[in-house]
């Protein structure tokens, strides 16, 4: 019988062959054990310009490039190592100081190893995506060495030996062998290695080693600006020490073990969701979870338990005795704990007197009342599954700064109060406490300990002074993570050569007329708002010999110059769509395409994507067609001039007419849709008016509504669903699609009560078509801003529409409840929309017009960039938002009018106001209506707010109110907003 | 973990630190079960498989039903053909992969392979000296580490080496793949030889089998997604794969024979079809 046991030694190759052995669990709490084979080779090249050895073995690609190398031959040097240095930093030098690595200062040369790669893959993705962004960068010079494929310098696991101690030797021997490899470079003095670590252990024994260790902190002091770096190190060294103190000063209850959550979900008696903050009140959260139909409360700072607003977090169900009522109560962090000192917050309670009265209040009325339906499942958080925290911009409270902190370059703990309200205050040790107050600056959140009562961060810039317009409207791109830096060249080079100059082809041979149609002579017009330069459609209308109409949508075919894969796709697809701010437009994509080739400019000829349909008169579709062609627009309209031009009987030229019969169709379309049950929903818009020479708001108005905008939105409403279900019959498991979900029942019952109780009106909202009659039948006949308001109100209360890819839902799901359209997608903005430009590839190969690109039909992919648009259109929203309430405050500024508002929400010791001349709403609490703060008894059976004693009154919700509005700067947020007073109830 | 295969840009290094135009470390054997007509055992990697052939012998009663290949070379009826008929059955041992779990018998996965084995020895094997016979081909899958079907159609071609049956040249096995996803539609993406599991889970790739020296494919399966462009340089990685196997099955055969003249079980100067087999 021959053995099949066969020597190592006989195998030439066996020295060379080693394994990686490691052991993973999966989601499902299955233990796997992996063996990975890894092959040793002496081929990978160091990467120094100096080395001239290891350019002869570079390793080549297929097509015979080899890569580069990296690391320069001329290497910045420091105090201490005079003669040129590269960095080798260790995973945890990684982990808690990527900022540092990502100045532009210092920080080039620096050799990344594979084990740190891998590790900080492990522990934290945003950072190895941040880190593999620096690898790419040319200019930072990171070199990524595979040192567990270098055979000197793979490292087996010892006996006994820990993973950490492992790796921990694996980069000591990496930087050993760099310092050896180039020691050996004759005629040139070698640059120094240098090892970066905070792990006390791993910088002795490389020092034992005989190798040049340094800690973070050792080695930012020897640079050039290392006072103003040292600030990015996060204070994990210090915490060492501190580490030490008794265990009995914890403040919150410990997370439980993540097998101990993972069993509790599996089993139900645990449940997963995202956190959310109240925005009224800083310690109350909520989280919806699939098992209760209701969102869950989290009261209290111990049940909170850390958790920030976003965090994916593991909690658990109260018994039914502790359920509550959302608090009606307005409770904001600075007002509560103004007066606490960041250096000395373990001595105090963990819960100040001041929180506990705030939340006994909460409690005694629950207590006295018998609203037994009224009360909401609450629950603690035990865990936390996933952070989500990112950078935060926000200001350093003046009032948390010692006076010795003023002086020197002591590191001094202070707060910094985020802008968002929904973030606790961040402790934040800093030697600069004098150069940073009055300005914006960024953090992160490092750690929240047990013991602390507020997570630990570190500085990361500074955006510049307060309320300056490049530092707000940088901070508010920062906060909404919009995407605001110039174009790469990579993404330049992707433009057509020819540049402003670009024409369409006039020989129709050329390429680009390939399958297009000519349309050039058609009377094509577009109407946007003033000023618009990216004008995504264009619209024609033509009688027909039967008596019927051609009616034409023009898209800019962005398409044809955004290539599926290139380096502008990949940018656009991250940035996902352009952010409107009042002052500024952050675009999708390069100027030269949104604002000169694509957009569909007049008296030019474009290329263009066309939906063409034959309608009969009464606006019913006999056919629909799709295709690529040339355009010429005659005219490009705004808004308020083709409205003109309709009105003015004595226009009868023919593009007038087409306009006329357009709008004609659009009423019919409008009233089919709304007979299917579309929703008009509302929230209250304005526009700021520029002073056009210093761009300097001031004014305010309100946005009209003209006929011609719902011309234009019925006809880009019609091209979106018919694109919908023209791709989705192309790719039925691939295309993209916008849906709507229906809003839970229970969003509504706090409107639908307060409807009953202060109006007796009912809202039923059985379906999109009862909901949008009973908000018809919302009115006040005195009041024709009634019907608005309940509008508003009922916009909050629906789910937000969104973005998904067809094969992820089941055909009844894609049903777009607002617009009560079956299918849905967008189409007609892909200057501006990522979504779009892929519903156009998708359209495209639908139409045979183009091979189908891979990217736009695989569903992972798909999924990937859906979720991401997602995000981003929301982001643009909110940036969008925020930049007009900031604007509003800016145009308010040193003025004092008197406007009428309505109250939206009551609260027992304050109410929400809404002012419709400037699109606001504002807070008045009960200690701003007079100098002593009013006694005050709420009633939350009929939403009325009595105040009695320093002044008298009675607010009631749906209430029209007088008030004041003058700016102010908010000093929680340090943003300058309005502020309302009451001046008299109407 | 590990990093995955879209690190292979930083530094032209795949997963296991393989470059793009190397195959894993192979070891074979054959004769290793001194009972059996034929047998042979095949690392490729951490891919086991061992095989061992039976026949060619009568064929037993109605046996064809499982794992018989009814293609195109082989005779439709057992016994009644003019050509032997090569029958092949896979056993995956339940331990073989990361998750133990048992395969199905009527798998539509295995049927396949063993059809697609089938059919490849068929065309290389010369079954019309064995009419009214039946080869039997075992195989068994002791661990999984991606590019199976190359390791058993290799396994089985030393294995039919071993029973000595008359066969027109090697049919050698390998791998191939590219890359970057399909979906990244990344043209540029370079072709890699020899896939190993995380490989193939994650990168599109094909296996070929050519016979002997010659570019002649005879077999090719592609189960994945790939553009066409893409393809050529695939194909042509893979058939220079099959190349550098056949020279590796063929050292293993020479090797052992050389052992069994030393070791005086045969004689020297005895032609390949003349080995007796005891």
């Amino acid at each position: 019988m021959a053995s099949l046991k066969r020597s190592i030694e006989r195998d030439p190759l066996a020295a060379n062959i080693s394994s990686k052995v490691y052991v993973r669990s999966t989601k499902s709490g299955k233990v796997q054990k992996i063996v990975r084979e890894v092959y040793l080779r002496q081929d990978i090249p160091c990467s120094s310009k100096l080395c001239r050895s290891c350019l002869t073995t570079a390793p080549k690609d297929a097509a015979g490039r080899t890569i580069p190398f990296v690391l320069s031959e001329d290497p910045a040097g420091t105090s201490a190592f005079p003669q040129g240095h590269y960095l080798v930093p260790d995973t945890n030098a990684l982990l808690s100081a990527m900022d540092l690595f990502e100045q532009s200062s210092a920080f080039y040369d620096v050799v990344i190893l594979q084990i740190v790669l891998e590790e900080l893959r492990n522990r934290s993705l945003p950072l190895y995506n941040r880190l593999i962004g620096l690898t790419k960068s040319e200019d930072k010079r990171f070199y990524v060495f595979f040192n567990e494929f270098r055979l000197e310098t793979h490292v087996a696991r010892g006996d006994g030996e820990s993973v950490n101690d492992r790796n921990d030797r694996a980069v000591r021997k990496a930087v050993a062998w760099y310092a050896e490899h180039l020691g050996r470079i004759k005629g040139k003095k070698a640059p120094a290695i240098v090892m970066l670590s905070n792990d006390r252990d791993n910088l002795r024994k490389a020092r034992q080693e005989g190798l040049h260790a340094c800690s973070l902190g050792g080695y930012v002091k020897q640079l050039k600006d290392g006072d103003r770096l040292l600030d990015m190190i996060p204070d994990t060294e210090d915490r060492e020490i501190v580490k030490d103190k008794r265990p009995g000063d914890n403040l919150y209850p410990e997370y439980f073990t993540i097998s101990k959550m993972m069993t509790g979900v599996k089993s139900g008696l645990l449940h997963q969701g995202i956190f959310g903050v109240s925005p009224y009140n800083y310690l109350e959260g909520s989280i919806r979870v699939p098992a209760f139909p209701k969102a869950l409360l989290v009261l209290g700072r111990e049940n909170i338990n850390r958790a920030v607003d976003g965090d994916l977090v593991v909690i658990e169900v109260l018994p039914k005795d502790q359920w509550k009522e959302p608090s009606t109560q307005v409770i904001e962090e600075e007002a509560v704990t103004k007066n606490e000192n960041p250096d000395t917050e373990a001595s105090e309670d963990f819960i100040s007197e001041k929180e506990r009265k705030a939340l006994q209040e909460d409690v005694k009325r629950t207590h006295s009342k018998t609203t037994e339906g009224h009360a909401q499942p609450t629950a603690r958080v035990v865990g936390v599954a996933k952070r989500n925290w990112r950078q935060y911009v926000g200001h350093i409270d003046q009032s948390s700064i010692s006076q010795s902190g003023q002086q020197g370059r002591k590191q001094d703990s202070v707060f910094v109060i985020p802008m968002d309200k929904k973030i606790p205050k961040i402790r934040l040790r800093t030697r600069q406490v004098a150069e940073l107050l009055g300005k914006r600056i960024l953090v992160t959140i490092d750690s929240w300990d047990r013991s602390s009562r507020h997570p630990s961060g570190h500085f990361v810039r500074s955006l510049g002074e307060l309320e300056t317009k490049a530092a707000e409207t940088e901070a508010l791109l920062l906060e909404y993570d919009v995407q605001y830096r110039p174009f790469p060249k990579t993404v330049l080079d992707c433009l057509p050569k020819e540049g402003h100059d670009w024409k369409v082809p006039a020989s129709l041979e050329d390429p680009g007329w390939k399958d297009r149609e000519d349309l050039r002579g058609l009377l094509i017009c577009s109407i946007d708002p003033i000023g618009c330069q990216d004008i995504d459609d264009a619209l024609h209308c033509k009688p027909l010999p039967n008596g019927n109409l051609e009616v034409g949508v023009h898209i800019a075919d962005v398409s044809h110059f955004v290539k599926p894969g290139n380096a502008m796709d990949t940018e656009a697809s991250i940035r996902g769509t352009t952010v409107y701010l009042v002052d500024k437009r952050i675009d999708m994509l390069p100027m030269l395409l949104g604002t000169d080739l694509c957009s569909l400019k007049p008296y030019v000829e474009r290329y263009a994507f066309s939906v063409l349909w034959e309608m009969t008169p009464d606006a019913n579709i006999v056919n629909s067609r799709f295709t690529k062609s040339v355009i010429k627009s005659r005219e490009a309209f705004s808004y308020e001039q083709a409205q003109l031009r309709v009105d003015d009987v004595s226009q009868q030229d023919e593009l007038t007419l087409s306009i006329r019969s357009l709008l004609a169709l659009s009423r019919k379309l409008k009233q089919k849709r709304m007979d299917a049950g579309a929703l008009s929903l509302s929230s209250p818009e304005v526009k700021v008016q520029m002073e056009s020479e210093t761009s300097d708001p001031i004014d305010v108005k309100t946005k009209e509504h003209l006929d011609t905008m719902s011309l234009v939105e019925e006809f880009m409403l019609l091209a979106n669903t018919s694109v919908a279900a023209k791709i989705y019959d192309a790719f039925p498991q691939t295309a993209i699609l916008r849906r709507h979900a229906a809003p839970p029942k229970t969003n509504f019952d706090e409107l639908s009560n307060q409807l009953r109780v202060k109006r007796g009106l009912e809202l039923s909202v059985e379906s999109s078509r009862a909901l949008a009659d009973s908000l018809d039948a919302c009115v006040d006949p005195k009041e024709p801003f009634f019907n608005t308001l309940i509008r508003v109100m009922a916009t909050r209360c629906m789910m937000s529409a969104e973005y998904f890819c067809s094969g992820t839902q089941a055909y009844p799901e894609f049903r777009h409840y607002g617009l009560a359209s079956e299918i849905y997608t967008h189409f007609t903005s892909p200057i501006r929309r990522y979504a779009d430009l892929v519903a156009h590839r998708q359209l495209a190969a639908a139409i045979e017009y183009e091979a189908v690109h891979p990217s736009v039909r695989s569903r992972g992919r798909l999924e990937a960039v859906c979720k991401n648009i997602n995000v981003r259109h929301r982001n643009a929203q909110l940036a969008g938002r925020a930049s007009i309430a900031y604007y509003v405050g800016q145009a308010l500024r040193g003025k004092a009018t008197e406007e009428d508002g309505f109250v939206m929400k009551v609260f027992s010791n304050g109410f929400v106001v809404l002012v419709p001349r400037f699109g606001i709403e504002s807070l008045i609490r009960l200690r701003d209506l007079a100098e002593q703060e009013p006694q005050a008894t709420y009633d939350a059976e009929t939403y009325t707010l009595t105040a009695e004693g320093s002044r008298e009154i009675k607010v009631e919700l749906f209430q029209k109110v007088r008030v004041k509005v003058t700016d102010q700067k908010d000093e929680t947020t340090g943003k300058r907003g309005v502020k309302m007073e009451l001046v008299k109830t109407l | 973990m590990p990093l995955d295969t879209s690190a292979y840009s930083l530094a032209l290094l795949r997963v296991d630190g393989r470059r793009w135009n190397e195959l894993r470390r192979m070891h074979a054997q054959i004769r290793t079960q001194a009972a059996a007509d034929g047998s042979s055992y095949l690392e490729m990697g951490h891919t086991k498989v061992m095989c061992v052939v039976t026949g060619p012998s009568e064929p037993g009663p109605r046996r064809s039903a499982v794992g018989a290949s009814g293609g195109t070379g082989v005779g439709g009826g057992s016994g009644e053909a003019a050509q032997a008929e090569v029958a092949v059955s896979i056993v995956i041992a339940g331990f073989s992969s990361v998750d133990r779990k048992r395969t199905a018998r009527g798998d539509k996965r295995i049927l396949e392979m063993q059809s697609t084995i089938s059919n490849a020895l068929a065309g290389s094997l010369h079954t019309h000296l064995y009419p009214h016979s039946a080869i039997n081909i075992s195989l068994h899958v002791l661990s999984q580490d991606g590019s199976l079907l190359a390791a058993l159609i290799n396994a089985a071609t030393l294995a039919c080496v071993d029973a000595g049956i008359p066969m027109t040249d090697y049919v050698a096995a390998c791998t191939a793949g590219s890359t970057s996803t399909y979906a990244a539609g990344d043209e540029a993406a370079d072709p890699l030889l020899d896939l190993n599991q995380q490989e193939e889970q994650e990168l599109p790739g094909l296996t070929v089998a050519t016979l002997g020296e010659s570019d002649r494919v005879a077999v090719l399966v592609c189960e994945s997604r790939v553009q066409v462009s893409r393809l050529e340089g695939m194909l042509a990685v893979a058939v220079d794969g099959c190349k550098q196997v056949r020279e590796i099955l063929d050292r293993v055969v020479r090797d052992k024979g050389r052992r069994m003249v030393q070791e005086g079980t045969i004689e020297k100067g005895v032609g390949v079809n003349d080995m007796e087999i005891d």
